[in-house]
Parts: C-alpha cells; sequence; structure tokens
C-alpha cells in the first residue's frame, strides 16, 4: 500500500515503458513488412515509363534500361493517339469498361432498391429466407457464376434460346455473335451484364434492407396519415432518407464494376471481336500473355486514376450530406 | 400495436377499398419476390440438373430442363479422373483461404487493437497510410507483384498466395472501430493486477472480438476462396492449382461434355454455399454494418 502510494510515478513509468515496448514490437515488423505494398506500388509507377518485358535481360536495376528501355510518356501518348493494336485495344477496353459501370449501376439500382423495399415489406421470418437466398449468388464464386451462365446462354442447348424458341422467337448466340447488338451495345455485353448483375444484386440489396430497417416507422406512418400513398411515401419519404447509402452504394457498385474480370475472362475471354474486352483484361493479356510489362503497368495506372477520381468524388459527396 | 394503428387510420380514410387493395397488394408482393427468387435459383438448378443429365441428353436441341435418366456417371467420371486429384484441389484451396483467414484476422485484430486504444508519434500518418493502400486497386501491384515472387522464387507455390495477403487495411479499419468501443477502464485493471500488453491482446482484447472477428473471418474466407486472377497469374503447375482455377481449366478440356464440367462446377461451388448458410448471419451483418466486400 505505502509502497504504491510513494511510488505511484514511477509505477506509471513503467506502464508507458511496457506499452511503448509494444507499441515497437508490433509496428516494426508491420512497416517492414507494409513497406513491400509502397515498393509494389513504386514499382509498378517506374514500370510504365519503361518497355519492359521480363524475358528481356535488361540493365542492372529490376533489369530496367538496356533491353528494356525508358520511354518516358510514350505509353500514354500511345494510349492517347496511337495506332498500334494494343493502343487500339486499350481504348476499345476502356470505352467497353464504361459502358460496362454505366449500365450496371443504373440496372442494379433498379433492382435492388425496389427489391430490399418489397423483402422489407414481408413478414420478418420471411424476409430472413429471402435475404438469404437473393444473396446466393455473392457468396457464390465468379468462376462459377461465369460458367452457370455459360450454359444459360449456350446457344443450341441453353435455357434462353429455349424459352426463346418456347416463345415462337428466333434463338440468339449471346456471347460469340459480333454482330448482334441491342440499344448500340453488343448483345454480348449485355450478356455479362446479366450475369455480373444476377450474381452482384444480392450485396446491395442486402446494404439497402439494413438501410430501411433503420428509417423510423414514425416517418412513414405520418405520410399515410397525411393521404400519401404506397408510392409516394416510398418516393417522397423513404428514397430521400436512403441518400447516404445511395450514395455509397452508388460508388461501391462503380468501383467493383471497374475493375470486373473474373466473369467476363471466363465467359466471353473479351470476345467476340473484343467487344467485351475490358481494362482488366487488358491489363493481365498485356502483362502476362504478351509480356508487355510496362505498357501494362500503364494501362493499370489509368485504372487507378479511374477509381481514385470515384473514390475521391464519393468522399466529396458524403461529406456534404454529413455537413447538413 | 403500430400495425392496428396504421390500419385503422387507413380504415377511416377509405375503407371501401381498402380489403382489397391490400388483398392484391399483398399478392402482387409475393409475385415479385417469388419471380426474383425463381431468377435467382434458376442458374444454380440449371447447373444442378444439368449435372444429372446424360452425354446424350445433355446435347440434345431443344435441351430437357428435367433430366430424363437422372444418372451419378459424371461426378463418377470427375473422381475417378486421374489427372484431377479433387481432393488435392481442395486441400491448395483450404491451406491458402485457412492461412490467409488466420493471419488476416491476427494482425487486422493486434493493427486494430494498436490503433484503438496507444497513443505513439506518427499514429495518424501510419493509419493514413494503410488506408491508402487500401484504396490502390491490386491490379496495379499485381506486376510487380509477380516479378518479386519470380526473383525470390515463390511462382508456382502456393506461398505465393500467401506471402503478400497478411495485412488487410479493411479488417485493420473495421477492427480498429470495433476494439474503440471496448472501456479502457477494462484493459487498465488488468494492467494494474499485472498483465502485459501481449496478454491484455491476448485474453482481454480478443475473447471480446468474437462477433466482430467472426465476420471479417467470413468475408475473408469467401474473397479467398473464390480468388481467380491473383492465383492465376502466379500459379501455372497443375497440381497448385486452387478450385477456380483448376475449374476452368477443366472445363477447356471438356468442351464438349457440358454434363461433365457442369458436376464439376457443383463440386467446387456447393461447399461454399455450405459455409455460408452456416456464417450466414455474420456475412449478412457484417456487410450491412461496413457496407465493403
Amino acid at each position: 500500500m505505502s509502497a504504491q502510494a510513494s511510488n505511484p510515478k514511477k509505477r506509471r513509468g513503467g506502464l508507458a515503458v511496457a506499452q511503448h515496448r509494444f507499441v515497437l514490437g508490433v509496428t516494426v515488423p508491420m512497416i517492414l513488412y507494409g513497406s513491400i505494398g509502397v515498393l509494389t506500388i513504386g514499382w509498378a509507377m517506374v514500370l510504365m515509363f519503361f518497355k519492359y518485358s521480363p524475358g528481356r535481360a535488361g540493365g542492372s536495376i529490376l533489369g530496367l534500361g538496356g533491353s528494356n528501355p525508358f520511354v518516358g510518356l510514350e505509353h500514354f501518348r500511345n494510349m492517347i493517339s496511337g495506332v498500334s493494336l494494343e493502343a487500339r485495344l486499350f481504348r476499345t477496353s476502356l470505352k467497353n469498361t464504361l459502358i460496362f459501370a454505366f449500365a450496371v449501376l443504373p440496372l442494379n439500382l433498379a433492382i435492388t432498391l425496389p427489391l430490399a423495399a418489397l423483402i422489407e415489406s414481408v413478414r420478418s421470418r420471411l424476409k430472413i429466407a429471402f435475404r438469404a437466398i437473393y444473396f446466393l449468388p455473392v457468396v457464390t464464386s465468379s468462376v462459377g457464376v461465369a460458367m452457370m451462365w455459360g450454359y444459360l446462354y449456350d446457344p443450341q442447348q441453353g435455357l434462353l434460346n429455349a424459352i426463346i424458341r418456347l416463345l415462337g422467337g428466333t434463338p440468339i448466340s449471346w456471347l460469340s455473335d459480333p454482330r448482334a447488338e441491342f440499344l448500340g451495345v453488343s448483345v454480348a455485353m449485355w450478356a455479362v451484364i446479366g450475369a455480373y448483375l444476377w450474381q452482384d444484386y444480392g450485396y446491395n440489396l442486402v446494404i439497402f434492407i439494413a438501410a430501411l430497417q433503420s428509417i423510423p416507422r414514425e416517418f412513414k406512418e405520418a405520410a399515410m396519415i397525411d393521404g400519401a400513398n404506397g408510392w409516394q411515401v416510398f418516393t417522397r419519404v423513404t428514397i430521400p432518407l436512403l441518400r447516404p447509402t445511395l450514395l455509397f452504394v452508388c460508388v461501391m457498385t462503380m468501383l467493383s464494376s471497374f475493375q470486373v474480370f473474373d466473369i467476363i475472362q471466363v465467359m466471353t475471354d473479351g470476345g467476340p471481336n473484343h467487344q467485351t474486352r475490358v481494362l482488366v483484361l487488358d491489363i493481365y493479356d498485356n502483362a502476362f500473355r504478351y509480356q508487355r510489362m510496362g505498357w501494362a503497368a500503364a494501362v493499370s495506372f489509368v485504372l487507378v486514376v479511374i477509381v481514385m477520381i470515384v473514390t475521391l468524388v464519393q468522399m466529396r459527396l458524403l461529406r456534404t450530406e454529413w455537413e447538413y | 400495436m403500430a400495425t392496428i394503428a396504421r390500419t385503422s387510420v387507413k380504415a377511416t380514410h377509405r375503407s371501401w377499398r381498402l380489403p382489397r387493395v391490400r388483398h392484391v397488394g399483398h399478392f402482387l408482393v409475393y409475385f415479385l419476390l417469388i419471380l426474383g427468387l425463381s431468377v435467382t435459383l434458376t442458374p444454380f438448378a440449371w447447373m444442378i440438373l444439368g449435372s444429372f443429365k446424360t452425354a446424350t441428353e445433355i446435347i440434345q436441341t431443344p435441351p430437357t430442363f428435367w433430366p430424363e435418366n437422372p444418372t451419378l456417371d459424371n461426378y463418377r467420371t470427375i473422381v475417378q479422373d486421374p489427372r484431377l486429384p479433387l481432393l488435392r484441389f481442395y486441400g491448395n484451396s483450404a491451406f491458402v483461404t485457412i492461412t490467409n483467414v488466420i493471419t488476416t484476422l491476427f494482425t487486422s485484430s493486434l493493427l486494430g487493437f494498436l490503433f484503438a486504444k496507444y497513443e505513439f508519434r506518427g499514429k495518424r500518418l501510419l493509419f493514413g497510410w494503410f488506408l491508402l493502400t487500401m484504396m490502390i486497386p491490386g491490379q496495379m501491384t499485381m506486376i510487380p507483384g509477380y516479378l518479386i515472387l519470380a526473383k525470390v522464387g515463390l511462382l508456382n507455390t502456393l506461398w505465393g498466395l500467401i506471402v503478400f495477403s497478411a495485412l488487410d487495411a479493411f479488417g485493420i479499419f473495421m477492427l480498429r472501430q470495433f476494439i474503440e468501443t471496448l472501456p479502457n477502464e477494462l484493459l487498465d485493471a488488468a494492467r494494474i493486477d499485472g498483465a502485459s500488453e501481449w496478454q491484455i491482446y491476448w485474453r482481454i482484447v480478443l475473447p471480446q472480438l468474437g462477433p466482430a472477428l467472426a465476420t471479417l473471418g467470413t468475408l475473408s474466407f469467401m474473397g479467398n476462396w473464390n480468388a481467380y486472377l491473383w492465383p492465376m497469374v502466379v500459379i501455372t503447375r497443375l497440381e497448385r492449382r486452387t478450385l477456380p482455377i483448376i475449374l476452368t481449366w477443366y472445363s477447356t478440356q471438356h468442351t464438349t461434355r457440358p454434363n461433365i464440367v457442369m458436376a464439376a462446377t457443383v463440386l467446387i461451388v456447393i461447399p461454399i454455399l455450405f459455409v455460408y448458410f452456416f456464417f450466414q448471419r455474420w456475412i449478412v451483418k457484417g456487410i450491412a454494418l461496413t457496407g465493403f466486400k
């Protein structure tokens, strides 16, 4: 008792030393390990200024220089105005990625938001069951999803064409007809969008259901008392209250669709005629099929810039949301 | 109570319409929900039913929905295929996934604890750095990552799928939020009792994290188990492959026998669905809370 009372300072000091040691013991290895991440980012930023292939010997530092020459901004100039095959493929991939992302977002919202409201309106036990089943595709591996949808889209033995035949229509070569298009976008692109939407909607659905549950019931009741019908309550009360969630969902959906790869690589591998070639596929092909790693690093930088811009826009929007 | 109150309010307004509208409305709601359910379940059903069809039935046009002569031959073919030691691929996937999940849980909880409960110089900087790495998509670090693995000889090894995965910025972020809610008194009481900082982490903090660890663990499990791009980059040797890349390889080997590939897809997709049903509520809760994949 007296020892403790007479010596509180020293005791606290001892604690501080122990805590200090703990902090060092954790952060030092973590920083060392984390610097690998910095190294890879830095390396990628350097690579994009070189013509680099791991097969060539090159210079002494990271194999750069020599037969892997420094080309400055040439890759980026090429992306904008080059006529080489890889430059044209890059522009196609960028365009397709934008089409994909901007088609997925509204379609996803058009499915998930009403569906979430419907699920939210049923009895609670059924609600849980519905939510669980709708979420199944999200946890399924995207390769599995791509395989399953490949069989649905099969021109001969696929379910979709069987239904079309049953209704008296002409079967469609969903994934392989380069001339088929709908609303100016190739049918193959719509087909991969369909599979992607199917895999992804359960995810936003869960977020929306959680957000809907957090809206106090009194708001809706007040509107009802004032004579609003269900639709008016949904559009005038629920949706405005969901705005923060909506913004968040929009950005997350955007980000993940800019990075789409698995489903497209398995279903079409970018075909037919590069109509479903997207940026990540372009990066993968260049880096690991054709060993054009400098070029691929430059393309990945463009993708990162796009992703960063979307993220920053999100942060800005969310911040204004918090302010009011 | 609330329902009764609401009905009566409505009833005073337009009592003559109420029963019919409610009825039709409910019917429509369930109709749409069940339509959605069938859209969700049909691709699974198509694959599962297809995996029981015979070789002649599967190439029939128009296709059948229900298998006419259901058979287990497809599964038998897969299990007996000497080029496809399935257990080995399950083992590969399980090894990578479990290792990565455990390290993620460990580092995330430890660093989450550190960032939540300790003050030290450079803390904000370090935390900001982590958030930044979270924003850099993996496609950018993929190429140098590959080159590093090639340099140190880890290409074509399962360790190549592990070495870069020990830190998960999202996990650190999430567990920090969670640990911040733990009372400081709890930690101080343990300190007064003479516990070391590691003991506090291990005996006091970790046991409080059950639900958060379950959520993070399941999300990390799903991500690792289903990973495709990085394993495809790192691993080209057949026997080292994980399940998703073995599935695409297998389908290229059997393009004319979709029934067999469907059976393989079932074998590879179904286990994760069981895990999902078991941990369903953690995943759903985690996503609803954090909104991250």
